[in-house]
This record gives C-alpha cells, sequence and structure tokens, in this order.
C-alpha cells in the first residue's frame, strides 16, 4: 500500500513534535489566542521586483516635457505621444502612462494607483552640484545591479547590509502577529534580500502552477508499507537533528524543517479565487500570493496572520537593446498582473488591506544605447515606482518628476554627452518607511530600520 | 617558571597575562627553521584547567577571570565588547614557500563557540603570539560575537586548515548553563615539560598513492562529478598528482576545439526555414525532432550529462563548470544550441588555460557580443554593457582587493571602490566598434567566428583611461583600416590593462575555491592561490612552471592540494560547501552506479522532459540557463544569521529543499523512463544499479550503511545516523527476499542522498 502525502504529513509531524529542534510546530494548525500587543485587523505589503532595471522613463512620461523627452530619447525609444495614456494628477499637469499600461491609467483615475517619482538609494540629499564635486556623499556602487537590487532590498545606501528592510520591519513588527508562527515574509520569486531580517527567515513557495497543498511529493514505490514508510520518515526527519555544530549543515536542515512545518500548515485548505489572472510569470506569482492571503486568514487552516510582506519578482527589463519591443511586452504583463491581483483583493474584502508597490535596480538613462530596432538604454539612478491599493491615495505623484533636459539639474552626467541618469530626489528608505509605517511599524523604531531617515526631510511620503 | 611548565591555574594565568601582556605588542608567530613532514594538519589543542575542559582564559584587558561579562569591564575602545585570551598547542602554520611567500598569517586560525541552545558564534581573534618563556605556547586574543548574550558556558574551539582543536568551555555573562562536553572529552592541561616550539607544516607532496580513502573520496568531491566506488581505488592507488597530470592532459571529444561539446550546424537564423514542415529530400525528416535539436537546449544538456556521468576528462569539465558561473552567458538569452556551443567550448579551452587568453576570446565571442550588446556599441551610440560586467563580474570586481581576497580599507574603515561610472564610460568608448564576422551563408548570422571591428568610424578613437591611469593612444585616424586596427590595439591594451589588476588574483583564485572546495576559505589560502594566479612559480607545487601570471592549469592545482582543501576529515564547523544542483544530481547519480532505465547499458543523459528544463531546471539550476549575467547565485551570499558565506543557498530556498528532496524520490524510486515512439528524447533513459547494496541488505543492513557511509560522506557519518538508518532499513521485512532488500538498499540511499549531512561537501 504506498503512503498517502496525508499519511507522511502526520507521520513528520509526529516526529518533529517528539524533537526539541520542532520549536514552533506545534503551534502551526492551531488558533490561538490573541496576545495584547497583536493587531485586530489585517495588513498586507506586496513588492513587485522589476528586475534589471526597469526604464521608468517611459513609464510616465510628463507630457509638458515632450519636446525636451523626445530630444533626449531620440527617435528610436521614444514612444509617440499620440500613443501614451493621458492621466491628469491631483497635484496637475499632464502625463501619460506607458501605452501598453491601461489598466494602471483606470485604477490611476479610480485614485487608486499612486506615482512615486525620481526614487532612488541616497545616503543624503543630493543636487547636481554637489554630487559632480564630490561634497554629497553618494551609495555604493551606483549603476551596478547586484549592488543597486542590493541597496533597494537594504534601505541603507552606506554600508553593504546583510539584512533587508522588509525583514527589519517583520522582526520589529512580530508582535501584530501574536502568537501566530506562520513565516510572515514570503516569497514567490525565490530567495532574496529584501525580506531577510535579522530574525526573520523567509518562506518560499513556488508559483501558482504548484497547488498550495500540494509541494512534497512522495513515492515508496511498488509494495512500500505504511510501517516501510514510516521508518523511513522518521529517520529522514531524525537525520536533521544530527550534526548541527557544522553550520551549513544545520542551515540546510533548517531550511528543510521550515519548509515541512510550513508544507504541514498549508495542506489543510485548498484556498481558490474566481478573479483571473494572466498565465503569465508575475501573473501566476501573484496569484499564488492572493491564495496565501485567503489561506493565512482561512479558520480552518488557523494560520490567523495579521501581517505579512509577500515578494515577486519578474525580470528581463535590462534592455540595453530591443527596448521598446522587450519594455512593451514586460509592462503589458506587469499591467494586466497587477489589475488581477487587486480585483482579487477586492475579491476577498481585503483591498484596503493590501498595498502593493513596484521596485526595480535602477531606471535607465534617457539617452538611448544603439540605434533602430535594436536601441535600448543604460543603468541610470532615479526611477519612478508605482504604489496600488485601496488604502492608496492615489491619482496622484509623490515626490518631484525630474526634469529630463541631458546635462539638465537632475542629471548626474556632465561632459559633452550626458546621457540623463536623473539624481533622485526621494530616497528608497522615505519610501519604504512610508509603507512601513502604514504596515504598522512604530515611529520609534523606524531609525531602527532605516537609519539614514533622520537625513531627509520627511520620512513619510504620504502617499498611503 | 623556567624549566618546568607549571599548571595554569587561573591565579598563576594572571600572573603569566602580566607579563604577555606586557611584551605583548613585540611577539609574534615565528617560522622555525625546523620542519616537520605531516600528512595533514594536527589537530590544535587548546588548554583547559587540569582536571575539566575549562578553558584557561581571562579578560585581555583587565586579567579577570571568568564568567566574562560580554561588554568590556575596561572600555579600551569605543567597541565595548570583552577580548578573552585563550592558549593553545599545536599550531601547524606553514612556513615560508614560494618566491617570498612569508609564513602563514594568523588569519589562517578562526574561532567559533557554541552556546546551549546550539547557536554557534564566530569569533574574531584578534591577536596570535607567543607566550614569552614557553615558546611552544601561543596565546589567542578572540572577540565575543555581537549577537552573544549572557548565554553562560560555551564550548570554544579553534579552526587551522579546517581542523578543529578539542573544545573548552568557557563561561560568558554568568558561570554553568552550557552544552554537555564533547563525547570523549578530556581535561587538556599544559604538560609538565614546556612543550617544544610548534613546527612549520610541510605539506605533503602527493607523489605517491593517496594515504586514504576518505582523502581520495574528499578530493574526486572537488575534482570530479562525483567519486565512483571504481574511481576511488584507481585515484587512490596513482596519487593526486599523478591524477592531475593525467587530468591536464586528457584530451577532450572533440580535439581541435579542446571542448567535449561537439560542433554543431549552423542553420539559417529563421528557424521556421531552418526546421520546415516537411523536407521532400529527406523521408527521415521529423520537424519537431530538427526544432528539438537546433533551437533548444536538448543537445547541449545531453552532452553535458553523458560527459558528466561517463566522461574521463572530469577535472576540465568542472572547472568549465566553474568557469561558466563567472564568465557568463545563458541559454536563456542565446537560445540556439550552435551559438551557445561556441561558448561551451571556449570554457572547455580555458579551464587549464591561461586567464588572459580566455579573457580575450569570451570578450570577442559572439554570443557573449550578443548576450551583453558589445556588438551593438558604436562610437556615437556607446552601449555599457560589456563595459561594465567584464570589470565587476569577469575580472576585478568593484571594491579594491588585499591579496587575501579581503577589501581594502580606506582611512574611515571603507572599501574602496576600484572603477567608477567614469572608469565604466572610458571602457565603453575602448569596446566600441565590433560586430559579428561575416554572415556564414546568407541568412546565417555568424556565431562561429570571433567578433570582429566593424571598421567605418564606429570604434571611439580618442584616447581612453583605464584602470590605475593607464591612456590608450589617439588612433592614428579616424576611419577606414586605421579604425579597424585601432580597435584591435585598444583591445589588446585593455584586456591587458584588466588583467595586470592587483585583483584579478584573488577575485578569481576565491570564486575557484568556493565553486571546487570551500564556501569560506581562510584569507592565507586565498592568497595562495592568488599568488599562483600572479605567477605560477610562487606555490607550494611549482613543478613544471614557467613563471606566467594567469596560469589556471596551476591555480587549480594550487587549490586541490592545498592543506585547507586535504586531510581524511574537516572539523571546522564552517568547512565545506553545499552542494549546487548540478553538482548534488551528478554525485548521487555517480556513486550509484547509473545505469539505463532497464540497467543493461548506460543513461541517455536525459533526466527531465524533452524540454530545455532539464532536471535541476526544478532546484533552480537549469545547465547553462542562469537567469542573469550574475549567474544562479552570488558567491557573496550570506547565509541570514550565521554570518558566513554560503554561495549555492541563494537557491536553496523552503521550495527548492523539499524539490530536492522529490528529485532524489524520482532518481532512487523510479528512475527516468524510456520515451516510447514517435517520442525519441529518452532512448535509453535512467536509472541506479544498487546491486552491491541489495546482495547485502538482508544479512547486513549496518553494511549497507558502511558503503554509503565510504563514498557518500567520505566516513563521516555518526553513529546515531547509522542507527538511524539500520533501523529504518531493518523495518522493511517483506518475505520476498529480493524485494526485501531492494526495499532495503532504496531507503538507505534515499535516506543519505536526501540527508543535510550529504547536501553539505565537507
Amino acid at each position: 500500500m504506498a503512503t498517502t502525502r496525508r499519511d507522511f504529513l502526520r507521520n513528520t509531524a509526529c516526529a518533529l513534535g517528539s524533537m526539541a529542534m520542532a520549536s514552533s510546530i506545534e503551534s502551526f494548525g492551531i488558533v490561538n489566542a490573541l496576545t495584547p500587543q497583536a493587531a485586530t485587523g489585517y495588513k498586507a505589503l506586496v513588492c513587485i521586483f522589476l528586475n534589471g532595471g526597469n526604464d521608468g522613463n517611459n513609464v510616465l512620461v510628463d507630457l509638458n516635457q515632450y519636446a525636451t523627452y523626445a530630444t533626449g530619447r531620440g527617435v528610436d525609444i521614444a514612444i509617440p505621444q499620440p500613443s501614451l495614456l493621458p492621466v491628469s494628477p491631483v497635484g496637475g499637469g499632464s502625463y501619460g502612462f506607458h501605452p501598453n499600461m491601461p489598466e494602471m491609467q483606470a485604477l490611476f483615475n479610480q485614485g487608486k494607483l499612486a506615482v512615486v517619482c525620481n526614487n532612488g538609494p541616497l545616503v543624503e540629499p543630493l543636487t547636481r552640484t554637489t554630487y559632480q564635486n564630490g561634497t554629497g556623499k553618494k551609495p555604493l556602487q551606483l549603476f551596478s545591479h547586484s549592488d543597486q537590487v542590493g541597496l533597494y532590498s537594504t534601505g541603507i545606501a552606506n554600508i553593504v547590509a546583510q539584512t533587508g528592510w522588509g525583514g527589519r520591519v517583520a522582526d520589529l513588527t512580530k508582535a501584530l502577529n501574536g502568537l501566530a508562527t506562520f513565516p510572515s515574509n514570503v516569497s514567490i520569486a525565490g530567495i532574496n534580500l529584501l525580506l531577510t531580517g535579522i530574525d526573520t527567515r523567509q518562506l518560499a513557495v513556488a508559483d501558482s502552477n504548484t497547488p498550495l497543498a500540494n509541494v512534497l511529493q512522495l513515492n515508496n514505490g511498488a509494495g512500500a508499507s505504511t510501517s516501510d514508510n514510516n521508518a523511513r520518515n522518521t529517520s529522514f526527519n531524525e537525520l536533521r537533528t544530527f550534526d548541527n555544530k557544522f553550520k551549513l549543515v544545520k542551515a540546510a536542515s533548517d531550511t528543510r524543517s521550515s519548509a515541512i512545518q510550513t508544507d504541514i500548515a498549508l495542506s489543510t485548505v485548498s484556498p481558490v479565487l474566481t478573479t483571473v489572472f494572466p498565465n503569465t510569470g508575475l501573473g501566476r506569482q501573484l496569484l499564488q500570493i492572493a491564495r496565501l492571503i485567503k489561506a493565512c486568514n482561512d479558520p480552518v487552516a488557523g494560520i490567523n496572520m495579521k501581517r505579512q510582506i509577500f515578494f515577486a519578482q519578474i525580470g528581463g527589463f535590462d534592455t540595453h537593446s530591443g527596448q521598446i519591443a522587450g519594455q512593451g511586452a514586460l509592462m503589458q504583463q506587469v499591467s494586466q498582473a497587477m489589475n488581477a491581483f487587486y480585483l482579487a483583493t477586492v475579491e476577498l474584502g481585503r483591498q484596503n488591506e493590501v498595498t502593493t508597490f513596484t521596485l526595480s535596480d535602477f531606471s535607465r538613462t534617457l539617452q538611448p544605447s544603439g540605434t533602430g530596432t535594436g536601441a535600448g538604454s543604460d543603468h541610470a539612478w532615479g526611477n519612478n515606482h508605482l504604489v496600488l491599493g485601496g488604502a492608496v491615495v492615489g491619482n496622484t505623484l509623490y515626490g518631484t518628476y525630474p526634469n529630463l533636459t541631458l546635462g539638465g539639474p537632475n542629471d548626474t552626467d556632465g561632459g559633452a554627452t550626458p546621457r540623463g541618469r536623473w539624481i533622485p530626489t526621494t530616497s528608497v528608505e522615505q519610501f519604504a518607511a512610508t509603507l512601513a509605517t502604514w504596515y504598522g511599524l512604530s515611529p520609534t523604531d523606524l531609525p531602527a530600520v532605516f537609519p539614514l531617515i533622520g537625513r531627509f526631510p520627511t520620512p513619510n511620503l504620504g502617499f498611503v | 617558571m623556567r624549566n618546568s611548565l607549571p599548571r595554569l591555574t587561573p591565579k598563576r594565568c594572571l600572573k603569566l597575562a602580566f607579563l604577555v601582556a606586557q611584551i605583548l605588542l613585540l611577539i609574534g608567530i615565528t617560522g622555525g627553521s625546523t620542519t616537520l613532514q605531516a600528512a595533514t594538519t594536527r589537530p590544535p589543542t587548546l588548554l583547559s584547567g587540569p582536571t575539566s575542559t575549562r578553558a584557561i582564559a581571562f579578560e585581555s584587558v583587565s586579567m579577570k577571570a571568568e564568567p566574562f561579562p560580554v561588554t568590556a569591564s575596561v572600555a579600551f575602545s569605543t567597541d565595548t565588547r570583552t577580548r578573552i585570551a585563550i592558549f593553545a598547542m599545536n599550531l601547524d602554520f606553514l612556513g615560508a614557500y614560494g618566491l617570498g611567500a612569508a609564513p602563514e598569517a594568523t588569519t589562517a586560525l578562526t574561532a567559533d563557540a557554541q552556546d546551549s541552545a546550539g547557536k554557534v558564534y564566530s569569533l574574531r581573534i584578534e591577536h596570535v603570539g607567543q607566550v614569552p618563556g614557553f615558546p611552544g605556547i601561543t596565546m589567542i586574543i578572540v572577540r565575543l560575537a555581537d549577537d552573544m548574550g549572557d548565554v553562560g558556558d560555551v564550548l570554544l574551539n579553534l579552526n587551522l586548515h579546517g581542523t578543529s582543536s578539542n573544545r573548552v568551555r568557557v563561561a560568558i555573562g554568568h558561570m554553568g548553563g552550557g552544552p554537555p562536553d564533547d563525547i570523549g572529552a578530556v581535561a587538556t592541561p599544559a604538560p609538565v615539560t614546556p612543550p617544544p616550539p610548534d613546527v612549520p607544516l610541510v605539506p605533503e607532496t602527493y607523489l605517491g598513492p593517496a594515504s586514504s580513502d576518505a582523502d581520495t573520496v574528499r578530493f574526486l568531491e572537488q575534482a570530479s562529478w562525483g567519486p565512483t566506488a571504481a574511481e576511488v581505488t584507481r585515484v587512490r592507488a596513482m596519487g593526486f598528482r599523478a591524477y592531475l597530470d593525467e587530468q591536464f592532459n586528457l584530451p577532450p571529444l572533440n580535439v581541435p576545439k579542446g571542448s567535449n561539446f561537439p560542433d554543431m550546424a549552423f542553420l539559417v537564423d529563421d528557424q521556421g526555414t531552418a526546421c520546415p514542415a516537411t523536407m521532400p529530400t529527406d523521408p527521415t525528416y521529423v520537424q519537431a525532432d530538427c526544432n528539438r535539436d537546433n533551437f533548444s537546449m536538448y543537445q547541449i544538456h545531453r552532452n553535458y550529462y553523458t560527459n558528466a556521468l561517463y566522461g574521463p576528462d572530469q577535472l576540465r569539465q568542472r572547472v568549465a563548470w566553474a568557469l561558466h558561473q563567472i564568465l557568463v552567458v545563458s541559454g536563456r538569452d542565446i537560445t540556439v544550441p550552435s551559438r551557445l556551443t561556441v561558448y561551451l567550448q571556449a570554457l572547455d579551452r580555458g579551464a587549464f588555460g591561461n586567464y588572459r587568453t580566455l579573457l580575450n576570446e569570451i570578450t570577442l565571442n559572439p554570443a557573449m557580443g550578443e548576450y551583453l550588446d558589445m556588438r551593438l556599441s558604436r562610437r556615437t551610440d556607446p552601449n555599457e554593457n560589456f563595459a561594465r560586467e567584464i570589470l565587476q563580474l569577469f575580472s576585478i570586481g568593484t571594491v579594491e582587493l588585499n591579496l587575501d581576497g579581503t577589501s581594502k580599507l580606506d582611512a574611515q574603515g571603507s572599501p574602496i571602490a576600484s572603477y567608477n561610472q567614469t572608469t565604466v564610460n572610458e571602457f565603453t568608448r575602448v569596446f566600441t566598434g565590433w560586430n559579428f564576422a561575416a554572415v556564414i551563408a546568407a541568412g546565417t548570422t555568424n556565431f562561429r567566428d570571433p567578433m570582429i571591428p566593424r571598421g567605418g568610424t564606429n570604434h571611439d578613437f580618442n584616447p581612453k583611461t583605464l584602470l590605475n591611469g593607464l591612456v590608450t593612444p589617439q588612433c592614428a585616424g579616424t576611419s577606414g583600416a586605421v579604425n579597424v586596427a585601432c580597435a584591435q590595439a585598444d583591445m589588446t591594451i585593455a584586456l591587458d590593462n584588466i588583467f595586470n589588476h592587483p585583483n584579478v588574483g584573488p577575485f578569481v583564485g576565491k570564486q575557484m575555491i568556493q565553486h571546487l572546495v570551500t564556501s569560506n576559505p581562510t584569507p592565507p589560502y586565498v592568497a595562495r592561490v592568488a599568488r599562483v594566479f600572479n605567477n605560477d612559480c610562487d606555490a607550494l607545487y611549482p613543478q613544471g612552471c614557467t613563471g606566467v601570471r594567469g596560469n589556471m592549469r596551476a591555480v587549480v592545482q594550487a587549490i586541490l592540494l592545498d592543506p585547507e582543501a586535504r586531510g581524511d576529515v574537516k572539523t571546522d564547523p564552517n568547512f565545506g560547501k553545499l552542494r549546487e544542483p548540478a553538482q548534488y544530481v551528478n554525485n548521487i547519480l555517480r556513486a550509484n552506479n547509473v545505469k539505463s532505465f532497464d540497467r543493461t547499458t548506460t543513461s541517455d543523459g536525459v533526466l527531465g522532459s524533452r524540454s530545455s528544463s532539464d532536471f535541476t531546471n526544478t532546484l533552480d539550476q537549469g545547465i547553462f540557463l542562469p537567469p542573469t549575467v550574475f549567474s544562479y547565485f552570488q558567491p557573496g551570499y550570506e547565509i541570514p544569521g550565521l554570518k558566513i558565506l554560503g554561495p549555492a543557498f541563494g537557491i536553496l530556498s523552503t521550495s527548492t529543499t523539499l524539490r530536492r528532496a522529490n528529485a532524489v524520490n524520482t532518481l532512487v524510486y523510479s528512475g527516468v523512463n524510456v520515451t516510447t515512439a514517435p517520442n525519441t528524447d529518452r532512448p535509453r533513459g535512467t536509472s541506479l544499479d544498487l546491486t552491491n547494496l541489495e546482495t547485502i541488505a538482508n544479512a547486513d543492513p549496518g553494511g549497507v550503511a558502511d558503503q554509503l557511509n565510504a563514498l557518500m560522506l567520505h566516513g563521516t557519518m555518526s553513529t546515531q545516523m547509522r542507527t538511524s538508518l539500520v533501523t529504518a532499513m531493518s523495518a522493511i521485512n517483506d518475505a520476498d527476499t529480493a524485494l526485501r532488500a531492494r526495499k532495503r538498499a532504496r531507503t538507505a540511499v534515499y535516506l543519505v542522498a536526501t540527508s543535510s549531512q550529504f547536501d553539505i561537501q565537507r
């Protein structure tokens, strides 16, 4: 008789429960009375990382600067003005979304979407003058993929930090989740620094191609008996308690134990959503997040989360070449998937409790690299990010849209051929601190998560 | 006190300490003139009191005895962590060698402490020095870890060359409450007669047969796609140096290209034309096969796995795989296999060649030109992509490095950038004006030959300022043949400039160590390898050297024969590396007699479905399909909470850890079945042949565990683990003896292969 997966999980749970190492397993499936500090309502942050450096210049164009934009970009990567999807933000002006983002245009007009303009990692406020004459402090390794992904993830621009701001926020808001022991930070895109805290470890799950309740497969082959499998599973679990003085062995064991504990918790529910998601990489990730939000609030599962931070990711934005076609397809995917996710939060009745935002390595040079359909752009700095949700004060731009003049007041580049790399006018710390404050991070804890926040005019940009 | 060493009671210890403290700054480890031939590093001995494992230790500033507060009672600096002094014997540092390499730096020594909760802390060692009058005793000052609280007793150990000392007990915050002593631990008081000075370690020659199966297994874990029983016997008999010479000289399958990857036909770019629905001239033509063979990674993956599982030139393959993760082109972008093959062939050639040659080949490789856009970059519309990544990823990295791979620091203690955006702009200008060579045929882009200058005025003809302020000459003219010649001249100057930067040796050397041996090499190990990169005669094993820079064959030999790599067992808790998916799967297959599905012949090398999604793709490491130029994982990835590096842990998530177990389940219990006509993708399939285990499984399950211990864990299986395996096997009691034996063998292989003990190559 083949062992069923449920048998395995039950046996696993028994084995784990008997071990000192399984400190949290027992409470996974139990609805606990909330501790006094636990939050009463639910809130989640959802990060969509646009990997490779999304060209924010073509996400939202200032139509009052269109001539400057068109000159700087050149014919090969400028979007023709008639194609841009116009919006009129509350603060005035006239702007146009990328033509493949009609869903974002609509949500902007409905007041659910905001754009944070010219945002990027900063050690302190910088001007073109202080940047160029060296008196201003600059972030580490500007324009490098790995380093700038790191700066957006860590939220500390002057050191190589080993924890992310999402992880540190989770560390300091742990009490809001009461006695729940399910990991608050969940990635659908593999391990990432943003969700790693000092104490917080992230859960990584696969996208919606894998149902939540079907992660571990076991097949002992023809003829395996229950007792055979029980003995095997006992040993399988027991081995993880040995040799833990070797750090790497322990790290591998801890990862697997965490996976199995979570798997047990999720195996009791199969959340279903009626909202239709696009069957794209990002669509499947965001669908899985919607399912997790549902599962983690399902009384049957008893996971009972009050605060969660999710991470999704889509790659391909490093458009040194072929930008119009390449980025165009990606922006369509982003816009459609974000829209479906917002509709799913409405279906769950949690649209005001879930705030979704984009991040990326950096923006790209206004001035192109290459020519023709092969034209692209190079690594730059300040970028335009989207923030979406019912709690968002939408239909508004935050920060200051950059002056698009090559070699102008926002450009890092001097010399004869400035390329248009915008010096950010708001910092990653301000952007993240705004989200963290909404999430429930105490103002007194802000400097612990964002040590440089005091150098900027305000810790809250006010978009949510 | 001159002729006999007293027992170091705390009181006397303080006296000694007083003496020590007075001249602490005047002394250091000195290399003696006598030498000792030692197979491997002896375990260092930490001194304890006479009747327990409690350490001889005192706070280094106040000289107070334990318990030690975590914050110093006398703050000597803004960093108020407590420093404690401990004492050790038998520290076998390497002596001077090569072209002036000094005796091994004391940064070879590391320290750890474990608390009662099992948490292991890395302790920074701040001073190592001989105790005056007792040259065989060394005082070590360690700084308590930042995340240590009032934890009570901890067990503290030193590590040298991967070998741990005994563990001694030290009270942090308060006395008592620590972990139990290690099994078999005894008091280690100083001997009555003062020990003679420690003598420098002289590494083995490795010219004769290897000294043990255990080290041979470890060597083959590092130098091949995993030991097989036959290879362990063969390599142990011939010895490591002979094996390396054999491997360096074994011809690959495709001799003219210096590679195992066969040349592939370059069809026209348009897939519909290259693989039409029908081909009237060829009655056996099948469009699906044409697409599979010419427009997917199928053939490359088959070749890769077949060679990994059965090919004789294992070391070349391992090194080329490591180089692929430094000099990245991805099959996700270069999707035509004939195009990627040219890149893979360059890596194979470069495995034992010169890094300067490889850097040139990769720079001009058409697949790289496409991947990082150099072919598009022209004077009037330059593209920075290649210029940035050749500096950041292929050669020098973002910060200035010491020879030992640690960052150089400025006066404020911050790392120093090795280049800036201006440098990238200048190198971008160097790399302008290159393009594919002339088409192979009409409609067939030349991804076969190195890129060539475009001519015209496409190469930027003005001087460029490179690393260390080197300025390229003004081109003799602006266009035509002069522009072509200048593009070539600039290329040579620029690659020489990069190649000769002092970062390259430690930058490349450390990553190669991480790929082959251990994720956290000590700085002196990195320095030894970097020295060899800088000059192949500056080596522990210089035989046959010619005094050149960038000799990868010498670098590989230095990595594999280093005292930190070699030895029967590594007890340092920091040592080793997570087997990345490609290595994990190949190791399991090779250790367990991988064969065809029916076990009559060899595997066909197709572990997954027919598409480019091969078996390891589900573990986030599709072969030759890294997600970006930053490869599958980053060399600097730090394991959360552990403060040590674990690059491959960057793709070991709560998802992939379960898929690893599932992958083993498939290999052990199901195998990979053949496909049936008309699908010819898996003609023979894959499975394990566990006959040798099944033979003894019913009578002697312990013997099964012992065999797996020897081949998969090089003898490090604990008695607890062995008992656990035997219990699981013994629970299987089918009356059918053949079935019982098969199930027992499979259970044991599954349990070892899925264990964290096997996950880590130590």
